[in-house]
């Protein structure tokens, strides 16, 4: 009886899930078709000048993000994951810390702190006389490094999961095959990990394909940045759409090939025991040598430009900046992303929970289409629903619906990588057993798979509250008229170089951030 | 002293090399925590070939064992010694990858990232691609598996898994084989059929193996020896014939088979009890309150009108049934009957003993094990 139930899922599930890809869809379709139907010249004037630079700029910027992440991220997780030292569980926590830290308030602090007479500069010509110059964060390193700073704990969160769910025994049984442990580091324990490591890794190349914040603010030439150039400053739809698409077929390749490899094997919980691997004290050197590195990664990813931002925020409210428009901001902030982070989920579990359990060829591809949202970074999806909704719903037209819409869209694939996981972590079988004793397909759901996949949806919601919370171009281009969220005024005022009239808000965001953070951490929540 | 592929066929019989002793346990104690032994004081050994069972029920630290021969957990006393080298000791742990241990886990533990083929050609990584190919044919061969070795874990059954582990762990010619539970996740139904193929998988390999169960008819069906443990110390280190007929102990008695335990007292060198009188093999001096262990195999009921002795309770079992028979001083005895011999319950039954061999122990070890102390001592002398 369970296999006639399981062979296909139940019609209402499967409509909406259809329904809700179909309209996720629709802004890329749309992106497409004006670029598409866009005139030849503008295709070749824009092939000629602006594609091959920007193109390049985009590539180079997420290799080495991608990079810089992933070699702080995985080190860091399996350092807390394996290793027994003084103040370990503060720093596990800790790490997760830039998660609150949005691109372009990273991007504004290290413009000062690396900028012309900056504190680093100074500080290296008192060290090698007056002559001595430091890479500024206007350049290709110094937007690699504040993007690499912001997004490694995507990469640690997954790793730090991925390792604390690794069953042990794979371990041992390698050792008992005769691998040294460094052999068994890299053909099981990392391969083990791929997932979660090829998984986060096109998280943070997603991220910084789409990132519009930190390049405006560092004046690094990416795609996207190009694409809302074009929207405000030439009121070009047609050469934005262009390099839209181009954009879109960029993040798309990265799209691919993380579903292709997750693909390739389908990892489910190793039945039978299950241990958590032993932690390895560590000795004083041990120690320190760890406290340093992640002083140092933590430092200046988020105490240094913290403690900054304070000192700001001092002398502006000194100067009275806390008033009612102050509070109005925050209020619009909360607002619009505890809608999109709640309609998120709504929207994207039956995606997930279909294309997990009935793998067909449609529900996958209603999976896909979900991750689309993605492969449109702000500027691209408020550009198609700019124009979408100004020929089909006008009345809708600047309203906060189309802000909602606008995040939901754009960040449903972040919350999906983890709900995804989370779902195929669920065998089958504990569905058919709930089944067989008489619960409902959707008392079961309730009962068993929600309660086991719970940690998984609460990293997606805060990921899509932290998200939508940071969001900026698409706010920046649909809000409607004095509508201004905290992202909004830090991004104005940075832009400006008012760094201390941004402070207040910029430091409100990071501290808003924070107890959506310690749901992360909190004890419920081993791995995710 | 490694199996050798050449001569997997021939199947040597594993007593012309009995005196080659691979493995030793020599007062083997592990703690994971201090003052909390898993096991202490573990001795036991097994030569080139035989098959080692570690028998107990769960807790008792049979895994802990397994995990100290295979180096995974350190001792804090005594010394492990592989192939006559020491490799475990206080404060010395050879690490596992040296110590060339074929290992089996309950789960398999079979890595999902990698082929069948690369499952097995795991461990063989000193070899040259060529003798690494035809070593993983050659186990393909041995555990049937040809026309597998493209799979991934996830696609093969739970006794196909089980045989690649198994692959996996021979493929690299381990000095010892180490089985955790092996058949525990697999259907029932198969176990029977595929303790068979492993028994003679073992025996034609000529492999020195440990298997762990908590099931005495497994450990009964497999092993040359077998080792009973409880709340980790070693109760019996024995045949499996011995380990049934002449348990050292109340526990290994009760655990390896359904056993009952009827009080008595020695009186002129005979054991006397409710149920007839025993010999006084050990020499019990007169007077001296024992417990005659009895099997239900060795008594057998007779209706009787004029007896106070009744069936409470009938277990068909298939090939047999087991009576339930309570005796006048309220004991409870068990009988097993061929399935013909169908008794209704509250039958008055005559009790036959056939002892041809009888296990005394002191009643106080008894009562220290923690089994029923006899309800009432006048009855050891109200036999007929």
């Amino acid at each position: 009886m369970t296999t006639a139930i399981q062979r296909t899922p139940p019609l209402p599930l499967a409509a909406f899930a259809f329904t809700v890809a179909g309209l996720i869809t629709l802004p890329l379709l749309y992106v497409s078709y004006l670029a598409l139907s866009a005139d030849f010249t503008v295709w070749s004037r824009l092939w000629a000048t602006r594609i091959p630079e920007l193109l390049s700029n985009t590539a180079w910027l997420a290799v080495g993000v991608a990079a810089g992440s992933l070699v702080l991220g995985v080190t860091l997780a399996w350092l807390v994951v394996r290793f027994e030292f003084l103040g370990r569980r503060v720093w596990e926590w800790a790490l997760v810390l830039p998660l609150a830290m949005p691109t372009y308030v990273l991007a504004y602090v290290y413009t000062h702190l690396l900028g012309s007479g900056g504190p680093v500069e100074e500080a290296w010509q008192a060290l090698v006389g007056p002559e001595g110059r430091i890479l500024s964060a206007q350049s290709y390193a110094g937007t690699t490094l504040v993007m690499t700073l912001d997004t490694f704990p995507f990469v640690y969160l997954l790793s730090r999961a991925a390792l604390l769910n690794l069953n042990v025994s794979y371990e041992e049984m390698a050792r008992a095959c005769g691998a040294s442990r460094l052999s068994t580091l890299f053909r099981v324990t990392l391969p083990l990990m791929r997932p979660a490591i090829v998984a986060s890794l096109s998280l943070v190349i997603l991220y910084v394909v789409s990132d519009f914040g930190a390049v405006s603010l560092l004046r690094y030439q990416t795609l996207t940045y190009a694409v809302y150039q074009q929207i405000t400053g030439r009121y070009d739809q047609a050469a934005a759409s262009v390099l839209s698409l181009l954009l879109v077929l960029f993040a798309l390749i990265f799209l691919v090939a993380e579903r292709w490899f997750r693909q390739r094997s389908r990892f489910y919980q190793t039945i039978g025991r299950y241990r958590i691997p032993e932690r390895k004290p560590c000795g004083p050197v041990g120690t320190i040598l760890i406290t340093a590195y992640s002083t140092l990664v933590l430092g200046a990813a988020f105490a240094i430009p913290t403690l900054l931002l304070i000192q700001w925020s001092v002398a502006s409210v000194a100067q009275g900046a806390l008033d009612a428009r102050f509070v109005g901001f925050i209020w619009n902030s909360a607002l619009l992303s505890g809608l999109a982070a709640s309609f998120g989920v709504l929207v994207g579990t039956p995606l997930a929970y279909l294309a997990s359990r009935w793998p067909s060829r449609l529900n996958v591809l209603c999976l896909q289409a979900a991750y689309t949202g993605y492969v449109l970074p702000g500027p691209v999806g408020a550009l198609a629903l700019l124009v979408l909704f100004s020929h089909l719903a006008p009345f809708w037209y600047g309203s906060v619906t189309i802000l909602v819409i606008a995040y939901i869209v754009h960040f449903l694939p972040a919350g999906l990588q983890s709900m995804e996981p989370a779902l195929q972590q669920v065998t089958p079988n504990l569905e058919e057993v709930a089944r067989s004793l008489g619960l409902g397909l959707f008392r079961s759901i309730r009962r068993v798979t929600l309660p086991l996949v719970r940690n998984g949806f609460i990293v997606a919601w805060v990921l899509m509250f932290l998200q939508s919370l940071k969001e900026l171009p698409a706010t920046l281009l649909l809000r409607p008229v004095g509508f201004d969220t905290l992202a909004v005024r830090v991004w104005l005022e940075a832009s400006e170089e008012y760094y201390q009239l941004a402070a207040p808000s910029a430091l409100l965001l990071v501290l808003l951030t924070l107890p959506a953070l310690m749901l992360l951490v909190s004890k419920d929540w081993r791995a995710a | 002293m490694v199996p050798d592929l050449t001569s997997l066929e021939q199947g040597k019989r594993p007593d012309e090399e009995a005196s080659s002793i691979v493995l030793e346990l020599r007062k083997s104690t592990c703690a994971y925590e201090a003052g909390r032994p898993a096991i202490s004081d573990i001795s036991l050994c097994a030569h080139k070939g035989e098959l080692l069972c570690l028998l107990g029920p769960s807790g008792c630290g049979k895994t802990t064992t397994l995990r100290v021969i295979a180096g995974f957990e350190p001792i804090i006393g005594g010394e492990v010694y592989l192939e006559g080298q020491l490799v475990s000791a206080a404060g010395l742990l050879v690490p596992t990858e040296q110590r060339r241990v074929g290992m089996v886990f309950q789960e398999y533990a079979l890595f999902p990232h990698l082929r069948v083929a690369e499952n097995i050609a795991f461990g063989l990584r000193h070899l040259s691609a060529d003798q690494r190919t035809t070593q993983v044919h050659a186990m393909l061969v041995m555990t049937g598996l040809i026309g597998f070795e493209r799979r991934y874990p996830h696609e093969l059954s739970g006794g196909q898994q089980q045989r690649v582990a198994l692959a996996r762990a021979l493929a690299q010619k381990p000095v010892i084989l180490l089985l955790d539970e092996p058949f525990s996740n697999l259907d029932p139904d198969m176990t029977g059929k595929m303790r068979q193929d492993l028994h003679d998988l073992l025996r034609r390999t000529n492999t020195t193996a440990i298997l762990v169960t908590h099931d005495h008819d497994e450990a009964f069906a497999m092993a040359d020896r077998i080792a009973v443990l409880n709340n980790g110390c070693l109760e019996q280190f024995d045949t499996p014939e011995a380990i049934y007929h002449m348990p050292s102990t109340p526990f290994v008695a009760d655990f390896v088979g359904q056993a009952d335990f009827i009080p008595g007292v020695v009186e002129n060198g005979k054991v006397v009890t409710e149920i007839g009188e025993f010999p006084n093999q050990v020499g019990y001096q007169g007077g001296a309150k024992v417990v005659v262990m009895i099997r239900p195999d060795d008594i057998h009921v007779v209706p009787a009108e004029n007896c106070s002795t009744r069936i409470l309770a009938r277990q068909f079992r298939g090939s047999e049934n087991l009576y339930t028979i309570g005796l006048p001083s309220g004991h409870i005895i068990h009988s097993s009957e061929a399935s013909t011999n169908v008794y209704p319950v509250g039958t008055r039954v005559a009790l036959e003993v056939i002892a041809t061999h009888t296990v005394l122990f002191d009643q106080d070890k008894i009562q220290q094990w923690g089994h029923s102390p006899p309800p009432d001592s006048d009855a050891t002398r109200g036999t007929d």
